[in-house]
């Protein structure tokens, strides 16, 4: 069945969306992007989707794409691609594999930036010496 | 009406074998939740036992009003003495131990007719439902590692016997995640029900949907979440409990070779329900990026406007002489014409009052633009004078 007609069915009723007092409804599916109720990043309705997520072991980033191929077949649906070189490596072979290789365009800034987000929050946290506030 | 595609049936150990169904063409039937929506409310309804007061709660005194003149209110009282009970109010609904306001009642229209073609439309949009897989997980269920949805199983699932073998079949499905979340939903129901024997609640698991109960019953009936029917009554409250569609349907190879004759195709109705047919969709594609990107639509198309046009600020013509020269290109020349006949009408001025004084006019354009004090054609006036006229002129 076409994307459309299941976003029709799922916009509003579904296990794995988040209605609270924000403006903009989200949604729990473990394919969105940016975790938005919408039709563009719905990650249980397209055909090909595009995730980004952090490694189990903490260092570096997996780029999950969906088998066009087999929808159907949910343990083969989804190719994980490890991406654990260093941050500029990561983020131009997403926006590679997705630009370039024409793999959903439109979100490929939202790849992105998810991408960049997780391995910020992967560094180690530094902190920052107060410069002499406590004078006593 | 999509081409039905080709389902490869799975053996009780998780593995393809070689042979595949064609899909039932139920599967394509279209889905409309709000249909499965209010026939399953209406079929929920149809469950219920009647509850009502008493006929005669409420009533069961002689109770009659005092009337005016007692300084009371014109309630019926209690009538008799010699207890608490005697004058009180009765029977009113406002009254303490008086009727109710509307009294149920048993004859309530407790159950709802539904039309057979509604019914049936019903059940073959929840049965469609249940092969997107994106609509199966949306309501709930972990199917994450499942081979393939919808799922169908050799017949030798039905001569199970023994609930560790089904078990087992589910873990290699791996279905037993979907087992391992319904355990974790039990608990006790919120409100009354606890004391009404519906103590205990859990969330709905797969549905195992047989052709032939040889044992298939027994093995996976213990099993938590696990409901099972027979292909010949599927039953819509199973199918889409909750009135939602897109419960995790286990088919057994023969039940679901049996969708066909039950259901019917398009090109074929159905063999087991007289004069039905499988619902006809509204739309033959809903694809839109589709249909967007047809021919059909392409062509009546008009080129998209690449083009952004933002917003002009409206600067005045009156005082922005750029703007004004937009609307009247002549206005730059009556400008130009304006401002050499002022010069010109200047310099005749000037020239007037140098001839009422005595003085040489200095052409100010050879002089190289600024205006020298004038050469006295007589007698050089003394500097003071010279002064005075220069204050003069530039107060002018």
């Amino acid at each position: 069945m076409s994307a459309d007609l299941q976003w029709m069915i799922l916009r509003n009723n579904s296990s794995l969306l988040v209605k609270r007092k924000a403006v903009r409804s989200f949604s729990r599916e473990p394919n969105n992007l940016k975790g938005l109720n919408s039709f563009r990043f719905n990650g249980l309705v397209h055909r090909k989707t595009v995730a980004v997520e952090p490694k189990t072991d903490g260092k570096g980033v997996v780029l999950v794409l969906r088998n066009s191929k087999s929808t159907r077949k949910p343990s083969k649906n989804y190719t994980r691609i490890e991406l654990k070189r260093d941050a500029r490596k990561t983020l131009s072979t997403i926006r590679k594999v997705i630009g370039e290789g024409n793999y959903r365009r439109d979100l490929k800034m939202a790849a992105v930036r998810r991408a960049s987000a997780i391995i910020r929050s992967q560094k180690p946290v530094v902190v920052k010496k107060t410069r002499g506030k406590k004078k006593e | 009406m999509a081409c039905r595609p080709l389902v490869s049936v799975y053996s009780e150990k998780g593995e393809a074998t070689g042979t595949s169904v064609k899909m039932p063409a139920v599967f394509q039937a279209p889905i409309r939740p709000d249909i499965v929506g209010s026939v399953h409310m209406d079929m929920m309804k149809n469950g219920r036992q009647p509850y009502a007061v008493s006929a005669k709660a409420g009533h069961q005194t002689s109770a009659e009003s005092w009337g005016t003149g007692r300084a009371v209110a014109r309630i019926p009282r209690v009538s008799g003495g010699g207890t608490n009970r005697s004058g009180q109010g009765a029977f009113g609904n406002m009254c303490r131990h008086g009727r109710m306001f509307a009294p149920t009642k048993t004859w309530r229209r407790w159950h709802r007719r539904i039309n057979v073609n509604q019914r049936r439309y019903a059940i073959c949009s929840a049965i469609a439902a249940t092969g997107i897989p994106a609509l199966v997980m949306a309501k709930g269920h972990c199917i994450e590692e499942v081979p393939e949805i919808p799922l169908v199983l050799t017949d030798k699932v039905q001569t199970l016997t023994k609930t560790k073998e089904a078990v087992g079949v589910l873990r290699k499905l791996k279905l037993w995640r979907e087992i391992e979340k319904v355990k974790s939903t039990r608990r006790f129901r919120a409100g009354k029900g606890k004391m009404r024997n519906r103590r205990r609640i859990q969330r709905r698991g797969p549905v195992v949907i047989y052709n032939q109960d040889n044992g298939i019953c027994r093995a996976f009936r213990n099993i938590p979440g696990v409901t099972l029917i027979n292909v010949d009554r599927l039953n819509l409250l199973k199918i889409a409990p909750g009135g939602h569609v897109g419960r995790l349907c286990i088919w057994t190879e023969s039940a679901f070779k049996k969708l066909d004759s039950i259901y019917g195709t398009w090109k074929k109705a159905s063999e087991q329900k007289t004069d039905y047919n499988l619902p006809m969709p509204k739309m033959t594609n809903c694809d839109l990026s589709r249909l967007l990107r047809s021919d059909e639509i392409q062509k009546a198309l008009r080129p998209p406007k690449k083009q952004v046009t933002r917003r002009v600020l409206k600067r005045n013509p009156l005082k922005n002489l750029s703007v004004l020269a937009k609307l009247n290109p002549y206005a730059v020349v009556e400008k130009k014409l304006a401002k050499l006949v002022e010069k010109q009408q200047k310099k005749k001025r000037q020239e007037l009052q140098d001839a009422k004084r005595g003085l040489a006019t200095v052409d100010a354009a050879a002089s190289g633009g600024k205006s020298r004090p004038r050469k006295p054609v007589t007698k050089a006036p003394p500097a003071k004078e010279k002064k005075e006229k220069k204050e003069k002129k530039e107060k002018k």
